[in-house]
């Protein structure tokens, strides 16, 4: 059957699209290669090129699959399989005969869809792959429908056949039963590396804080949500400092529930994090949860490590309390919430001692502290003056220009040199209401750090030294931070509402933020509904319709039923395929012979008209077509023909070389039409 | 010559099977490690994929299956032919429904005869060949309509068509070059009187009635068409064209030659009649006439007179 050419382009359009989706994970020259393939198929039908020729297109299958092979080292794993597939769509374009061709051609193209998705799973990505399936369902009607006259109808054909298809789709998508676990190895993935966190913080070589954007976790609130100012995202505990770093430090012994074991106050506040990947293992949680997240240790500091680096996006439930006493304080801990540098400055050593002399108790110290900070003309800015050996030092007397890092790592060191037990906690404050979706978006920009102290009366408690000198951090978020900066205001001098009113959007960028919000609204509910439904989702939807849960046995019913169906389907075809007829058969045979030579058989001509065709077209044949075509009329239109015929038309058919026309024959011909004169 | 209704099948669900084309089967293939690939990375849009390409094969059987189901089959009566030359079938597809039927394959004998593309109550008719070798009545032959649309995953087809039409099969007219006229006058029974002499005259254009007996076969063999010879009066004759007149020939022998009378009386005017052992046809000529009297040559019982 010959290929149509619009059912071709559409082919062509249709493999354009995936490898373009695949194009930035390929090699330079497969991608080369690649639509150096598609301009010659689409030469070959458009201005007639010749088609590679069979041994040209098998040498060719042999370079690409070693050239993909030498490039990656192997055949499997995501990059060389997407490779290979590609490689093998490419090769599969050059040889397109027969409308099976095609439809091979269009299945490599879904498998190739499919390697895209172990990287990328975007509700952009899944628009563009329904359309990359609407394409190839256009390429298969016009395929398979030989005239053209309604090549618009197949257009519309396909839409409707994907409407009708959606519907099942989803009810086998929310049906069909979930496995946990995998079958084999998953790759081994470098996940994206954005993070606002690390776990050392050195607030003195950092004189440009780096603002991204990237939401780091989004929260949903059971109930009402706390203020803005008390969304304080805590995330890591540094308690170790050499004078400019911080880091973590030796954990102290943990016991197991030691999380849960102090009086809380209060009704707790249930919420649930969808966490994005950034190859960290630090959960954030808000205060103190009364269960730890699920697969995490917890840390010293009440914080959270999950058992991986977070790879791909989590999501966990958590309830906390806002009010807590967590009680008295382990000698080893205390003497790890008071370690100091070995060099500690002589003039922060004496301010220190100082408020401790004038202070009845902890608290008063800390209460001078922020009292210190909010009189003497400390200023928070995204952009202090780089500091020296002794930050903490240059940053109290002298540049006193900073942010929360140089803010919680003085008061600290300020802290524990009063005696007063005390650590930094990083994480992040704040975050975005997102209305269209009720939930909070946290970005990387609102990572923050803060300082903890512990008191008799209250256990550890919360103190943030950047709030005494910018309220405007904890109440506007860094956005406003930022925006302020950028116009010139000084923090920390206005009343919040003016402040509000400076910052106030435009008409524009207000909608423009509208629809960013509704943007990542749609993508969350794209991430719980679609790419997090799992074992837990389907059986709380099957409990909530009653209907009993699924199992991998039940998988395995329904795979094994599909395979018998499958079986019986192949038996059935296989029987109905076999050429019972074995005349037809080598008439067929024949007939392709003669098509190889230009005589190709109409699907509608009778072997009488075209054994006289042939021999119009042909005379040199005529005796050898007669012949055939007499012995196989015999044998499939009279009851009287035996074995010994089906033998001579079988040693005919094999003998018969229209191709070559050798002289005896001619000299037969000849001798023919003699006898017939 | 009366015309029988056509007959007609309407395709009904007990008369269609479908089963996966090979295409289907590495449809089902490529399904299946697509499926295999959504398990094992926990891909949702993985699943989707399969899901969707899944459903679009299972509502692509209902579109195939849909494709046929209701499908008019019917065939137009065949014109009469000799046996030896091939016998022609014309079989329609009528689409009595609302939506289009597109690239619907009409089979015979295991191999395509035709596509047809059916806009909402449209018909189309395919024309196949069949040999013929016997005289008789030939059956039109099975046909199977069958389609592959729209995605060529899956193949629809119906069961074997038998149609009610028949076609009739003339003997094959005994060879041209044996003139009987001027070789064996013992067919050619005179019935009519010549009452105006026999002098020949000479020859002119052959006319509607003119007598075979003055047909100048010589010069039809010659090729310079049918001339006839001028006697002294013109008279109208009738022959007949008797079975018992030929003998020592087996009877289809016998069959194939009056058949070739027939066609040469036909075309030469003259009023001529048919004496089977069975059937006796009064002299008459033209097309009727002639059909009558090959039907009765064609469905002479075989072997029952020697």
């Amino acid at each position: 059957m010959k290929l149509e050419r619009l059912g071709l382009n559409s082919l062509l359009l249709t493999a354009l699209l995936v490898l373009a989706t695949r194009a930035p994970s390929l090699p330079l020259w497969l991608t080369l290669a690649c639509a150096g393939a598609l301009m010659w198929r689409f030469a070959i039908h458009s201005y007639g090129w010749p088609a590679p020729h069979r041994l040209l297109r098998l040498s060719l299958t042999v370079i690409a699959v070693a050239a993909t092979v030498a490039h990656f080292g192997t055949v499997l794993g995501r990059d060389a399989g997407s490779a290979l597939l590609a490689t093998l769509l490419a090769l599969k374009l050059l040889e397109l005969r027969r409308p099976r061709d095609v439809l091979v051609a269009v299945l490599l193209c879904y498998l190739l869809l499919l390697t895209g998705f172990l990287y990328e799973q975007s509700l952009w990505l899944a628009a563009y792959s329904v359309l990359v399936v609407w394409l190839s369902i256009v390429t298969l009607i016009l395929i398979n429908q030989p005239n053209l006259r309604s090549a618009r109808y197949g257009l519309r054909l396909a839409t409707v056949l994907l409407a009708k298809a959606l519907p099942l789709a989803l009810a086998m998508f929310l049906l069909f039963p979930r496995v946990e676990g995998n079958l084999w190895g998953l790759p081994t993935a470098t996940g994206s590396a954005i993070t606002g966190l690390s776990d050392v913080m050195q607030p003195g070589s950092v004189h440009r804080l780096t603002v991204s954007d990237t939401p780091a976790f989004r929260v949903e609130f059971e109930g009402e949500a706390p203020k803005p100012a008390q969304l304080y995202w805590r995330a890591l505990v540094l308690s170790q400092t050499d004078g400019t770093r911080w880091v973590r430090g030796e954990s102290p012994a943990l016991t197991p529930d030691s999380a849960t074991q102090f009086p809380y106050h209060g009704p707790p506040l249930k919420y649930r994090i969808t966490l994005e990947a950034n190859d960290r293992p630090w959960l954030p949680v808000l205060d103190l949860p009364i269960l730890a997240p699920p697969n995490s240790r917890p840390q010293w500091g009440y914080v959270y490590e999950y058992r991986q680096p977070v790879r791909e996006r989590l999501s966990y439930t958590l309830a906390s309390y806002l009010r807590y006493h967590t009680g008295p304080l382990a000698s080893a801990e205390k003497r790890r919430a008071l370690q100091l540098p070995d060099k500690l400055s002589p003039r922060v050593q004496a301010l220190a001692q100082f408020w401790r002399a004038n202070a009845s108790d902890d608290l008063a110290v800390a209460q001078a502290a922020l009292a210190y900070f909010r009189r003497e003309p400390f200023f928070y800015t995204l952009h202090p003056p780089a500091l020296g050996a002794d930050p903490v030092d240059e940053f109290l007397f002298s540049s006193r220009r900073g942010f929360c890092g140089h803010f919680a790592a003085s008061f600290v060191t300020l802290m524990r040199a009063a005696s007063v037990p005390s650590r930094v906690v990083q994480g992040y404050l704040g975050g975005e209401y997102n209305p269209a979706g009720n939930y909070w978006i946290v970005r990387q920009s609102d990572a923050h750090a803060w300082a903890e102290i512990w008191l008799p009366k209250h256990g550890w408690l919360r103190v943030d030294p950047t709030a005494a000198v910018a309220p405007e951090r904890v109440e506007l978020g860094i956005d406003a931070v930022r925006q302020l900066e950028l116009s010139g205001v000084r923090l920390g001098r206005l009343p919040a509402e003016a402040l509000r009113k400076l910052i106030e959007l435009g008409v524009v960028a207000q909608s423009w933020r509208t629809l960013r919000l509704y943007w990542d609204a749609t993508n969350l509910a794209w991430h719980r509904w679609v790419l997090s439904y799992d074992r837990q989702r389907q059986q709380y939807l099957l409990s909530s319709l009653h209907l009993p849960a699924l199992s991998w046995r039940g998988l395995l019913l329904v795979l094994v039923l599909a395979l018998l169906c499958g079986l019986l389907a192949l038996a059935a075809f296989t029987r109905r395929a076999r050429p019972t007829d074995a005349a037809h058969a080598l008439y067929r045979r024949y007939c392709n012979k003669l098509a190889r030579v230009g005589l190709a058989r109409a699907p509608n001509e009778g072997p009488l008209s075209f054994a006289r065709r042939s021999a119009a077209a042909r005379p040199d044949l005529k005796a050898e077509v007669d012949a055939v075509t007499e012995l196989y009329m015999g044998l499939r239109y009279t009851r009287d023909c035996g074995i010994e015929h089906l033998r001579a038309l079988r040693r005919r058919v094999w003998r018969f070389q229209p191709g070559r026309t050798s002289p005896r024959s001619l000299a037969d011909a000849k001798a023919g039409e003699d006898a017939r004169q | 010559m009366s015309t029988p209704p056509p007959s007609e099948i309407i395709l009904g669900r007990r008369q269609l099977y479908i089963l996966p084309t090979i295409g289907g089967l590495l449809y089902a293939a490529a399904l299946m490690v697509l499926l295999l690939a959504a398990v094992n990375y926990s891909s949702a849009l993985a699943y989707v994929l399969t899901f969707l390409l899944s459903a679009l094969a299972i509502v692509s059987m209902l579109y195939t299956h849909r494709n046929l189901l209701g499908l008019q089959v019917s065939s137009r009566p065949p014109q009469p032919v000799f046996a030896g030359d091939p016998a022609s079938f014309q079989v329609c597809l009528k689409n009595n429904q609302r939506s289009p039927r597109l690239a619907v394959n009409l089979e015979h004998a295991k191999s395509e005869v035709g596509t047809a593309d059916l806009a909402p109550g449209e018909q189309a008719c395919i024309r196949f060949e069949v040999p013929t070798r016997r005289r008789g009545f030939i059956t039109v032959p099975p046909v199977v309509v069958s389609t592959r649309f729209p995605l060529g995953l899956l193949y629809a087809w119906s069961r074997r068509l038998q149609l009610e039409q028949r076609c009739l099969v003339y003997p094959q007219p005994a060879a041209g070059d044996l003139s009987p006229f001027a070789a064996n006058s013992q067919g050619w029974r005179d019935h009519g009187r010549n009452p105006e002499g026999d002098d020949f005259l000479g020859l002119r254009e052959f006319r509607r009635g003119d007598s075979p007996r003055h047909v100048s076969w010589k010069a039809a063999a010659g090729g310079r068409g049918i001339l006839s010879k001028q006697f002294g009066g013109g008279y109208r004759s009738s022959v007949w064209l008797d079975w018992e007149s030929l003998i020592d020939i087996d009877s289809e022998q016998r069959l194939r030659q009056l058949c070739r009378w027939v066609l040469d009386c036909e075309r030469a005017g003259i009023l001529y009649g048919l004496r089977l052992p069975n059937k006796t046809l009064e002299p008459s000529t033209g097309e009727d006439h002639r059909h009558s009297c090959l039907a009765a040559l064609a469905l002479f019982p075989a072997a029952a007179h020697r």
